[in-house]
């Protein structure tokens, strides 16, 4: 309430109320409710309905006050503060009140607390010590929900993949299926039946499974809703926290561990609710991503490749092993015959070193962090380079009047910026425009879904600004140099070739002329494609054309929880100007060599001019999108080092492989997609002989006798780059703007597209059971319509066929796909989806067919 | 489809009057209700497609009101206010009258398929008790004779 | 389909000039549009839209007197006032005709016998809150009653009463006959609006009133059938003479309907301040105790008023008489109940009710109804155990003025007002593990 006033009158003062809590004087903006206001200065009134994130329901009774003048209890969760009220929360009245409401709560509530799971960290078993009673005065058989569905003497009922509900200790707070609808948009938990029966239950037929489902289990305030997760393995007051951010998204959405010191062992996670950057949600990935730490198929020594296999080595030996063939290479053909491919999940120090080994040590520019994208330009002020380094708030989103998610699948990519979006769709409706080339779940909250042919995507940018000249919402000045720069330069052409619709284009194209306030957000349908350069100018243009960064934000989001350090830190084969300047001043020498990214080393390799590849966290067999290619490449290696938390197809291929400490295990910084530099401390101690990327690189860096990578110098030198402004200035002109086609071949017609699955990011949490729970292998995602017309039902097994390879994946039908394209998620090894792609393609096409059985 | 073509027709018509979606939710379950005698998963999942309207809030609103069946019943339902205005004029006899005749308890149904016999709460037939609700007619006034013959007719009857 | 065979005392009120919600209600055909309209209906809905101003219907409503006749007697035309003027967003008006408080059967002849009076009114104060889509909620049981409110609709639409462009004034007017599920709450106004909107039907706290904040979000006006039925009464005959029918401060007439054990049960219409002992046993009413038994008590507004004794019974059928003998004029739901009968069975059967109402979203009622019901039915059962009756008592005072809906305080009203009035009654219960009367009606 009071941000909306705030919102709408920027410059006006917000009116306030003043009145007394318990006799401290407050003040307050107007619309501000007695329980925040008594909140703002450290008076607690017990809640059980309310939550900070949801539209208050006054439904559990809890909250009671006093207040003068006023004969009965009020609850405060929904009362607001008006001018010279006399609130008491804690007189005789209230007591009575809150007593009588957890009498009642407790009469049908079981009295089983060291059975119960939630023990220990339960609303009611803490309120009812402070406001209940001692003994129960109700004498009755308590009301018993059961049903064939539950699996245990508890009453507990498997609900979701990961979630066990037990009705009876439901307290009918309603938060979990309040959060899942209002704050995730999801529909897979109700509340049914009337009055007393009524009950908390999954659809029927169905289960919960949605992305966000363990935040249902975190906010219920008792022990109704529980994870297989955490349930009866430990007691929370056992259990110490370590504060830490999430390693799976780039958001950096704060997180807890829980662990337990004598196991050494995280049990669990939580959210840390930061309001700047997730509000409280976090993602399933971020709950249950961290079990990969404690997964026992972590690698956990060195092992040394001899006469082609594998063998258990010590530190000392792999590391005399690698500085050995370095110095061979070194010496025969030069540094500049190895290469360096890391992850951008890993932390600042361990990226800076890298970088720092491959460029001072091998001299060398062959690095990159980008493993699963293909033809990345080498140029960082590129089109894509300046749109990529534009700046990104998160908590800009609660201010925007219109929101634009450009070619993202936003909850599988962005989870977090969706909750986000959502939240200014229920609370302050801004206009809201999702365009993507197939229909996605998070255009829910859209205004308007557009829907363009794949391949156009330059076109369907170029088709909006084309629809803001023909309505004359734009300069007219500035549209004429536009005409000059794009082809096709009339909107009827433009909507021909991307087929959108005109008088759609153009609800868009008002929004964005007349929009004060925007955030344009562009996600990983450009950032994968071949022709990012391109859509990127087209955005570039556009971005001139309505001048949206300067009356909001428009950037191409980071995607990886360590991608926008990996940038400022030079981790890319040609870092940002500004960058490279700081560079030169800590390395003592800055390579002269020619900047390689992922594709030129792997060319490089093909021609036998790169001979050692050191590859970290990263698993470009799986992820890149053109398995032949890598594979081909990293088979022509002379000698490959490979460190990961587990064996992969990387690590297979690798003549050393080293094992990598997860994030969990030492400390570590992190910056986020806005840029915001977060850290992760040590939960527990690396599992195994596991080490952190930058001890990896130090022992080998200083074993090729190099004495810079003390951890003194280094923060230092990370401390000079983090202090520059990356961000690359806007080209003053107008940029051309062709469409890029290409052939389709006659076989192979329908577009397919790499998707991460929802509850998967990357290639780590395939090793997170829970998360296996949810999906455990890949498949296939098309619409209802296509599968019908190819006779195809849910799990057939189906042939998929492109150019480069075929594979065998299960059909999943999707709710929210229209469009004849297929999804196939890249998270999962048993089926590597990325070998039906091609390095050189733009739109990806395949053929489907029915297997036999 | 269970539900019928005539069954869809109408709930689209009604569905299109609303100004928001999700009110056809009712509307819809009334339709359904009519047509096969009671409502279930199938039929939210049959309706949520109609109406494009989640299954869930559909079987939320659906198991909320005590109207609708959530069982294949007889085909004569018998609902019996036993509120307040009916019991004072005997509907707790009735209930135990009609008990003895169709030899069920209340809640169950004739081995026949033939009759369900529910109590009910006040039906707004208090100045015309004690009553009895059969399917959708309202049966006033009555007394152990006409609750014979009503029971008699009902069963003579050929659809 | 079946016509209500209820009693009214149509023939008195066609007569007299003050009574007018019944003049016709003996007539099948006053249904029919024809025939309404040729004995003067959709007179004044022309009239308001040939140059009435929406000031000056809502002035004319305030000053009839004219109040809430769905159980809180709120002025309707003050209520009307408090749209606001000046909201950009759409208005809403709901007639509701959900009635399910027990006892309670009044609406239900209106919209069976004279549907259009209720169509004309609805389409009146629509104008004058400037709504262009207005609600009838029927409770879903009362299949009849929709058929004959839905035709009753066609037909309107047909003859020009609704639609665009309204007898060519331009103003345009859409209605929907909405149907509920079974769900008593859902008369309950906010509960309502939930379940128009498709929604679970429970209640919404206060504020946002509906009048600000109702129906879709936007400003919406509840009004009973009854309420809404008067109004084209008052713009055809004046305030002034609406004004005149009744007592000081409740004015008009009120339908009641008179239940239980009288000879003659059924729904009557007659001038606030009626006396209520006239209703019961005057020949043109009640007819007297069915039997010759003995009153033992009356429920006076519906099944959430509290008890009147025997000799409390000579008070006038308004909401200040009856308020000062601690009970209620509610929905004017008159329950007749003779010596035969238990009060622990009464409030047995009551509680149950409320019980098995209950929506479910707030703690005291939810809780606070089940473990009532089950304290109720022990001592019924001859179980009760000493100390239970100050632990009702206890847990009414928990549930009263604790809730988010009058449906807590309705649930325990009529127990306190028992246990007050009938002490002696439930402490025998206890003491004797019996009851002194043993209710035991037997179907005629
Ligand atoms: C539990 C409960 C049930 C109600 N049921 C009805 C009803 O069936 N019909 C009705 O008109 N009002 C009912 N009301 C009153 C309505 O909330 C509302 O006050 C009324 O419809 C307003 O119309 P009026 O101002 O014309 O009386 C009920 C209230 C409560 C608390
Ligand atoms: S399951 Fe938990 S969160 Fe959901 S309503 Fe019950 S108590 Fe509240
Ligand atoms: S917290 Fe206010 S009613 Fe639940």
């Amino acid at each position: 309430m009071s941000e909306a006033v705030k919102k709408d009158q920027p410059n006006v003062a917000v009116p306030t109320v003043t009145f007394t809590i318990d006799g401290q004087p407050v003040t307050v903006p107007k619309g501000t409710t007695v329980l925040q206001a008594a909140k703002d200065i450290g008076i607690h009134i017990p809640t059980f309905c309310w939550h900070p994130q949801l539209k208050s329901v006054g439904a559990c009774r809890m909250c009671y006050v006093e207040v003068e003048k006023m004969p009965k209890l009020m609850v405060s969760c929904m009362l607001d503060a008006m001018d010279g009220m006399v609130v008491l929360t804690d007189s005789d009245q209230v007591r009575q009140g809150r007593r009588a409401v957890i009498e009642f709560i407790l009469i049908n509530h079981p009295l089983d607390c060291p059975t119960c799971d939630k023990g220990g960290e339960c609303d009611l078993q803490n309120l009812t010590f402070a406001h209940g009673f001692d003994d129960s005065r109700y004498d009755f058989k308590k009301y018993r929900f059961k049903d064939e569905g539950m699996t245990s003497t508890y009453d507990d009922k498997k609900i979701g993949p990961e979630i066990m509900l037990n009705r009876n200790r439901c307290i009918l707070c309603y938060k979990c299926v309040r959060s899942n609808k209002e704050a995730f948009g999801e529909y897979d938990l109700g509340a049914f039946e009337r009055g007393n029966i009524t009950q908390i239950d999954c659809v029927p037929g169905g289960e919960v499974n949605n992305p966000f489902s363990g935040n249902l289990v975190e906010i219920c305030p008792v022990g109704a809703l529980t994870n297989s997760d955490w349930r009866y393995k430990i007691r929370v007051w056992l259990t110490k926290t370590t504060p830490s951010v999430c390693n799976f998204t780039s958001s950096g959405t704060n997180i807890d561990f829980y662990k337990e010191d004598h196991q050494n062992k995280i049990f669990r996670v939580t959210s840390r609710t930061n309001d700047s950057i997730d509000n409280g949600w976090i993602p399933d990935i971020t709950r249950y991503g961290y079990q990969i730490i404690n997964s026992p198929d972590r690698l956990t020594t060195p092992l040394i490749k001899k006469d082609g296999k594998q063998a258990k080595a010590s530190w000392d030996e792999a590391i005399a092993h690698i500085a050995k063939k370095y110095t061979e290479i070194k010496s025969s053909v030069g540094g500049v015959c190895i290469g360096g491919l890391i992850s951008p999940s890993l932390d600042n120090k361990s990226l800076y070193s890298f970088s720092k080994m491959i460029r001072t040590v091998c001299k060398s520019n062959n690095i990159d962090f980008r493993g699963d994208y293909r033809m990345l330009p080498n140029n960082p002020s590129s089109p894509f380079g300046v749109l990529r380094s534009q700046p990104f708030s998160i908590a800009a989103i609660d201010d925007a009047d219109v929101i634009v998610s450009f070619g993202s699948d936003l909850i599988h990519e962005h989870p977090n910026e969706y909750l986000r979006i959502r939240k200014a769709y229920n609370y302050t409706n801004p206009k809201i425009y999702s365009i993507m080339p197939y229909e996605v779940k998070s255009a829910d909250v859209a205004n308007i879904e557009y829907v363009y042919n794949p391949g156009t995507d330059e076109c369907a940018i170029n088709a909006i600004c084309l629809a803001a000249i023909e309505e004359n919402l734009v300069d007219a000045n500035l549209a004429k140099e536009y005409l000059q720069k794009v082809v096709p330069s009339t909107l009827k052409d433009a909507v021909t070739l991307c087929g959108l619709e005109e008088n759609n284009l153009k609800v868009l194209a008002r929004s964005l002329a007349e929009g004060k306030n925007i955030t344009f957000l562009v996600g990983e349908i450009v950032t994968r494609s071949k022709a990012r350069d391109n859509i990127a100018a087209a955005l570039l243009n556009m971005n001139k054309l309505f001048g949206i960064s300067s009356k909001g934000q428009i950037s191409i989001l980071a995607r990886y929880a360590n991608s926008k350090g990996a940038e400022k830190l030079g981790l890319l084969p040609e870092p940002i100007a500004q960058i490279k300047d700081v560079l030169k001043k800590n390395f003592d020498h800055y390579p002269e060599s020619e900047p390689r990214n992922t594709d030129d080393m792997m060319a490089h390799i093909r021609k036998e001019e790169i001979k050692g590849l050191f590859v970290v966290g990263s698993n470009p067999m799986m992820m890149y999108p053109d398995k032949e290619f890598i594979k081909e490449s990293i088979e022509k290696l002379d000698f490959l080092v490979a460190s990961d938390l587990f064996e992969t197809e990387t690590t297979e291929a690798a003549d050393v492989v080293l094992p990598l400490a997860g994030w969990a295990e030492y400390d570590g910084d992190y910056i986020n997609l806005e840029g915001v530099c977060q850290s992760a401390k040590q939960a527990v101690k690396p599992n195994g002989q596991s080490k952190p990327a930058y001890e990896i690189i130090r022992l080998i860096a200083e074993k090729l006798e190099s004495k810079n990578f003390d951890s003194e110098m280094l923060d230092k030198e990370i401390v000079a780059c983090l202090a520059v402004d990356t961000t690359i200035a806007f080209p003053i002109d107008f940029i051309d703007v062709k469409p890029e086609t290409e052939e389709i071949s006659d076989a192979n017609t329908l577009p397919v597209f790499i998707i991460d699955d929802a509850h998967h990011s990357g290639h780590l949490t395939e090793k997170a059971p829970s998360l296996n729970n949810f999906a455990a292998e890949a498949y296939v995602m098309m619409s209802e319509e296509l599968a019908d017309k190819n006779d195809m039902k849910n799990g057939d097994s189906i042939r998929v066929e492109s150019d480069m390879s075929k594979l065998i994946l299960p059909v999943k039908i999707s709710e929210t796909l229209e469009s004849e394209v297929l999804l196939v998620p890249r998270n999962f090894q048993s089926s590597p989806v990325t070998s039906l792609f091609m390095r050189k393609k733009r739109v990806d096409r395949v053929k489907i067919s029915k297997v036999d059985k | 489809m269970i539900l019928t073509e005539k069954s869809i027709a109408e709930i689209k018509e009604k569905a299109v009057h609303y100004p928001v979606k999700k009110s056809a939710i009712l509307p819809a379950l009334t339709v359904a209700y009519r047509q096969v005698g009671h409502v279930d998963e199938v039929i939210y999942k049959e309706i949520s497609k109609i109406i494009d309207v989640p299954t869930l809030e559909i079987a939320e609103a659906a198991t909320f009101y005590t109207m609708f069946p959530k069982k294949p019943r007889g085909k004569y339902l018998l609902q019996v206010c036993n509120n307040i205005s009916c019991a004072l004029r005997g509907s707790d006899s009735m209930i135990a009258h009609l008990e003895n005749k169709l030899d069920i308890k209340l809640g169950e149904t004739t081995e026949d398929n033939m009759f369900t016999l529910i109590g009910v709460e006040c039906l707004g037939s208090c100045s015309t008790a004690p009553m009895i609700q059969v399917n959708l007619d309202y049966h006033e006034n009555l007394d152990k004779k006409k609750v014979d013959s009503l029971i008699d007719e009902l069963k003579a009857k050929k659809d | 389909m079946h016509y209500s065979p209820v009693i009214t005392n149509a023939e008195i009120a066609a007569k007299d000039k003050d009574l007018h919600l019944f003049q016709y209600v003996e007539d099948p055909k006053q249904c029919e549009v024809e025939t309404f309209v040729s004995r003067g209906g959709y007179k004044a809905w022309k009239a308001v839209l040939d140059g009435i101003s929406k000031e000056d219907v809502i002035e004319t409503v305030k000053k009839s007197g004219l109040r809430g006749r769905g159980g809180a007697g709120f002025p309707t035309g003050l209520k009307w006032s408090f749209v606001p003027k000046d909201s950009p967003k759409a208005r809403y008006l709901v007639c509701n005709a959900d009635e399910s408080e027990p006892g309670t059967c009044k609406d239900r002849v209106i919209m069976e016998r004279d549907p259009h009076a209720i169509i004309e009114g609805m389409a009146i104060a629509s104008y004058a809150i400037d709504c262009h889509l207005m609600f009838i909620y029927i409770r879903g049981e009362f299949t009849h009653c929709i058929e004959k409110m839905e035709t009753a609709m066609k037909e309107a639409y047909e003859k020009g009463h609704l639609g665009k462009n309204i007898y060519g004034s331009g103003y345009d007017l859409e209605m929907i006959v909405h149907t509920g599920g079974g769900a008593y709450i859902c008369g309950e106004e906010t509960a309502l609006l939930n379940s128009i909107e498709g929604e679970r039907g429970q209640s919404r706290m206060r504020p946002p009133f509906p009048a600000i904040e109702g129906l879709y979000a936007c400003p919406t006006i509840v009004n009973n059938v009854e309420s809404l039925a008067a109004v084209p009464h008052i713009i055809n005959r004046g305030a002034e003479w609406y004004a005149s029918i009744g007592t000081e401060k409740s004015k008009g007439s009120k339908l009641f309907s008179l239940s239980g054990h009288v000879n003659r049960p059924g729904n009557y219409e007659v001038p606030l301040g009626f006396n209520l002992k006239d209703m019961i046993y005057d020949p043109a009413y009640g007819g007297g105790m069915l039997d010759g038994k003995k009153l033992k008590g009356v429920i006076p507004g519906g099944a959430s008023t509290p008890f009147l004794l025997p000799d409390m019974i000579d008070v006038a059928l308004d909401y200040e008489a009856l308020q000062e003998k601690d009970s209620m004029l509610g929905s004017g739901a008159i329950i007749v109940f003779n010596e035969d009968t238990c009060i622990v069975w009464v409030i047995k059967k009551l509680i149950h009710f409320f019980r098995h109402e209950s929506c479910g979203k707030c703690t005291p009622c939810r809780e606070g109804t089940g473990w009532l019901e089950q304290m109720i039915n022990r001592i019924e059962a001859g179980q009760g155990q000493p100390g239970d009756l100050e632990k009702i008592e206890e847990v009414c005072g928990n549930i009263l003025g604790r809730t988010i809906c009058p449906l807590g305080d309705a649930a325990v009203m009529p127990i306190q007002s028992a246990l007050r009035l009938y002490r002696d009654e439930w402490q025998y219960h206890i003491d004797h593990k019996e009851c002194m009367v043993k209710s035991n009606f037997e179907l005629k």
